[in-house]
């Protein structure tokens, strides 16, 4: 069981709230080209899964 | 430098235990901001090339770059677009499939976002099924049939091809107020308020990016329609605001756009979420408001579960497809963590929902739903954990929503609802047992050769029993919505029951009467005296004896019902499935 002073958890997302866009393509951030690799590699293996439900009466 | 998004512990617990935390849902939406602008990116690296398509990209990721620099709101309003996410993963789909993508509709996304703004801009726009769609707010239908036509903003007025020409306030999505701009389609506006809580959503009808649900998407619904599902929302929102806060304030804060479906029938309720598309729900048309207030707490478990999921690798694998108490197909193990998740929001929401009712049937629907989720929702994480497929995260993340459930689980129920709830869930189980656990030609025929030799049943006995889509056909599905009628509309039960008229064999009569030892003694009737094999029967049988108290034969039909059918299938439909189930004990 984790508690609070646990450290806080690592995402796969890079955080990009204050890169400005047109600097993106500067950047060339291992972060977020590793990112998007693991992003297209998990929709190849996945699709875009769908949660559907399906209920009758 | 780049870091990755941080998320704290405590919106992890929080995200699994289903609280009230509102920083964890914001987290989840902050994490879906960067995650489209690194879509972005990476559609922006192929936006390459001459032709109209690429050329209209950058011109729009130029211009998104300026207001993103100039008005951080309208940029964050553009990425938070569940539009957005929809065509980007389309986009990428081409990429891994080396087809087409659609690179000019970005071009509509941003001028979206710049009239939206009132940002003055200059754009050439694509024109698909003689509209210019603005994600978000709406289309502007063009006259003639160009492919791309000029979109422009002086800040003041919104000009387009040669014949549209309107202040850019006017071009907002219809809220049903009135004030129709001409060639100007607002995406109809659904505001629902109760108790000063507003929610405003998109009732999204056009967009082909977000077409992309097991059903269709219900298109070019009737003005009476859309006011139709305003009252709608508006109700069911109002039972979310007064009973279930917890679930309205987060929904308010994060669904923008609802779907409709077009169901195959009128009494099909079908609802999803799709990942590609965070902040969006698609249901069909909810029979009533509780419903309603359901769907939206149940398809919002699966959106923050997806955003998550995007943050935090929580399934390694796949594995094998198992059983879901509340699917008819075996699912994956990522499916399978959807459903339990979403169905720890359906506890908690039934848990109270049913000291809300006052209506006997209504209390009794109220009560079976919450008998029945509970221990589904315990049983689908226990079978989770057994596959290994969980990252120790997922792991981690399972355990504490299972142990919130167990929490609800340990609130008492009525008797007659508990009955109800175990006999339902029994049926889809045996159903489920029936229609996908396959068997090893070779054991069953060692099994046979025994029993027919007298001999016992091998104690040592682990049959191989692989799960494989519709090996057996099954046709109960009648039974099983009568089973459900019982408490999902009981009055039309009460109705057909009163009239003589359920749509039943004589066994299942019996059954559903109480006449219970008539209803085993003609289930087994039915597979001994039949040429053909009974599955209905046996699913029957199982149920049947399900009524009568504790004991070896039920203890094999909950565990063997496949292997004892396909050995009975087998033997010559003369044996008593009763003897058989007694062999196994």
């Amino acid at each position: 069981m984790m508690t609070s002073q646990e450290k806080d958890i690592s995402t796969a997302i890079p955080d990009l709230r204050d890169i400005p866009a047109d600097q993106l393509a500067t950047l060339s951030s291992s972060v977020l080209a590793n990112s998007i690799a693991l992003y297209r590699e998990r929709l190849k293996d996945n699709g875009i899964p769908l949660s559907s439900f399906q209920a009758r009466i | 430098m780049i870091t990755t998004h941080m998320l704290p512990v405590t919106a992890f617990t929080a995200l699994a235990e289903c609280a009230d935390d509102p920083d964890a849902i914001r987290s989840i939406g902050d994490a879906q901001l960067s995650k489209h602008l690194m879509l972005l990116h990476a559609i922006a690296e192929a936006a390459v090339g001459d032709d109209d398509g690429p050329a209209a990209f950058r011109a729009a990721y130029e211009l998104f770059a300026r207001i993103r620099a100039t008005d951080p709101g309208a940029a964050d309003w553009l990425l938070g677009l569940p539009h957005l996410g929809g065509w980007a993963h389309d986009c990428l789909i081409h990429f891994e499939r080396g087809s087409a993508a659609d690179f000019g509709h970005f071009a509509c996304v941003v001028a979206a976002a710049a009239v939206r703004a009132g940002f003055p801009f200059e754009l050439n726009v694509p024109v698909q099924d003689a509209r210019v769609r603005l994600p978000g707010l709406g289309y502007l239908t063009v006259n003639g049939s160009p492919s791309w036509i000029k979109l422009s903003c002086d800040g003041t007025r919104v000009t387009g091809g040669d014949h549209f020409e309107a202040d850019w306030r006017r071009i907002v999505p219809d809220d049903g107020s009135g004030g129709a701009v001409p060639f100007w389609s607002g995406t109809p506006m659904v505001r629902a308020v109760a108790e000063g809580l507003t929610w405003n959503t998109l009732l999204e009808t056009d967009d082909p990016y977000l077409d992309r649900y097991s059903l269709p998407m219900s298109r070019n619904i009737s003005v009476n329609e859309i006011q139709r599902w305003r009252d709608r929302f508006q109700e069911g929102w109002e039972v979310l605001v007064r009973h279930h806060r917890w679930a309205a304030g987060p929904i308010a804060d994060g669904i923008s756009v609802v779907v409709p479906l077009t169901p195959y029938s009128d009494t099909d309720l079908v609802s999803a979420t799709t990942p590609a598309a965070f902040g969006a729900i698609a249901t069909s048309w909810p029979p009533d408001l509780v419903t309603l207030a359901e769907t939206l707490v149940h398809e919002f478990q699966h959106v923050k579960l997806c955003g998550l999921m995007d943050m935090v690798t929580l399934v390694e694998s796949d594995g094998e497809r198992i059983y879901a108490p509340w699917r008819q197909d075996p699912r994956p193990a990522a499916g399978l963590l959807q459903g339990a998740y979403a169905h720890l929001g359906i506890v908690r929401f039934w848990a109270a929902q049913r000291y809300v009712e006052t209506e006997p049937d209504e209390v009794l629907r109220a009560q079976v739903h919450f008998a029945r989720w509970g221990p589904a929702l315990n049983l689908a994480v226990q079978t989770l954990l057994k596959t290994e497929c969980l990252t120790p995260a997922g792991v981690r993340f399972a355990k504490l929503l299972q142990a919130r459930g167990r929490e609800f689980a340990s609130e008492s129920v009525t008797a007659e609802a508990r009955a109800t709830a175990e006999e339902v869930a029994l049926d889809h189980w045996l159903t489920w047992q029936i229609r996908h656990v396959a068997t090893d030609l070779a054991t069953v025929a060692r099994l046979v050769a025994a029993y027919r030799n007298g001999e016992p049943c091998p104690r040592s006995l682990q049959p191989a029993t692989p799960i494989a889509e519709d090996v057996r056909k099954v046709s109960s599905a009648m039974r099983s919505r009568v089973l459900s009628m019982r408490y999902l509309a009981p009055a039309r039960y009460r109705e057909l029951c009163a009239d003589g008229v359920l749509p039943l064999g004589h066994a299942d009569r019996l059954l559903l009467a109480g006449n219970t030892d008539a209803a085993v003694q003609a289930y087994r009737d039915l597979i001994a005296g039949s040429a053909q094999p009974e599955p209905d029967a046996w699913i029957g049988l199982g149920l049947a004896l399900h009524r009568r108290p504790a004991s070896q034969h039920r203890a094999a039909f909950a565990t063997r019902m496949a292997l004892m059918y396909d050995m009975h299938a087998r033997l010559g439909q003369q044996i008593d499935p009763l003897d058989l189930a007694g062999w196994f004990a």
